[in-house]
């Protein structure tokens, strides 16, 4: 019996889910990533329960320096606002969660949270700065 | 504006300064409340049945509901604030939502107790409390989420409390009103 493998059909940008991304930020203790998406997940899943969970449909895309940037449906960020209410203690170390900034895109959240988008002091980029060189003292 | 409980001011400022946030202090007693006026804190005064009521002129007050008994006391003495009128049990319906109305007194759930609660208590009180924006809705009646903690690390932000009471069934154009119109409040 053939198998055909048929090509997956992307669905058109129109047609898709919209979503928000929210900047939160983790106030008073040095929470590390997997700490956090484990605090996090506990107390939203004990607060909304499954079935608001998934409607709110959180995702965690990036978490750097005590701050994280969560995807979830539109509409629904302000039940995932009040969620981060709930969270205050994340592996016996009490937390506050700061929700900096909600946006339609992860550009702008970028921008504002400075540290995903590793920009070194001087504006160029971290990979590509240029390494130091020594100076070979003039004769 | 935030409402806290009395707890440690060093922590508390340093904490309210960060969310850019003034807190309202609740306070039991003349000594506390001196305290509280001298380290330019906006201090609130708890009352109870007990307590005299002839000092109170030009003081901001509160009291604890949670029973018919103490909703109906605030009424009475036409107090500021109406400190989490029911919990497990509903003790708050229309008319209370309309004589409150009248006094000017602003609603408050105190989120710390709601924190504390257990799964089975929460979800009551979560309940009630969803009933009790109804009526305010209904008869205009002021609502706001506070803090309402003893632990200066359980404060919670504006855009935090303001989505609390979305969730509960405010608007958000009201719930920023309100938190708005506690801002200007003297």
């Amino acid at each position: 019996m053939n198998i055909e493998k048929k090509k997956k059909a992307t669905i058109p940008l129109s047609q898709r889910e919209r979503k928000r991304y929210i900047l939160l930020e983790v106030l008073n203790a040095d929470i590390a990533e997997k700490d956090f998406y484990f605090g996090f997940w506990i107390e939203l899943l004990s607060f909304f329960g499954s079935k608001g969970l998934a409607e709110i449909n959180p995702r965690i895309v990036a978490y750097k320096e005590n701050k994280a940037i969560i995807k979830c449906r539109r509409g629904k960020e302000t039940d995932l606002i009040a969620g981060t209410a709930f969270i205050t203690k994340i592996r016996n170390k009490k937390i506050i969660i700061n929700p900096v900034i909600s946006s339609g895109t992860i550009r702008t959240i970028k921008e504002v949270a400075k540290v995903f988008t590793g920009k070194a002091k001087d504006g160029l980029p971290e990979e590509k700065k240029a390494p130091e060189t020594k100076e070979s003292p003039k004769k | 504006m935030d409402i806290v409980y009395a707890q440690p001011l060093k922590e508390l400022l340093q904490v309210s300064t960060y969310f850019k946030e003034k807190t309202l202090l609740l306070v039991s007693g003349d000594i506390q409340y001196q305290k509280a006026k001298q380290s330019d804190m906006n201090p609130c005064l708890v009352l109870s049945e007990k307590d005299d009521l002839n000092n109170t002129k030009g003081k901001m007050t509160a009291v604890v509901g949670g029973s018919i008994k103490s909703n109906e006391f605030a009424v009475k003495i036409k107090a500021d604030f109406l400190l989490q009128p029911s919990n497990t049990k509903q003790f708050f319906d229309l008319g209370l939502a309309q004589k409150l109305t009248d006094n000017n007194t602003t609603v408050v759930l105190m989120f710390e107790e709601l924190l504390e609660a257990n799964s089975f208590e929460r979800h009551a009180i979560w309940k009630n409390f969803i009933e009790i924006v109804a009526y305010c809705k209904k008869k205009k009646t002021r609502f706001i989420v506070a803090s309402g903690c003893k632990d200066p690390l359980h404060l919670r932000p504006r855009k935090v409390r303001e989505s609390l009471a979305v969730m509960l069934g405010l608007e958000q154009n009201l719930a920023q009103k309100y938190l708005e119109d506690l801002d200007n409040l003297k």
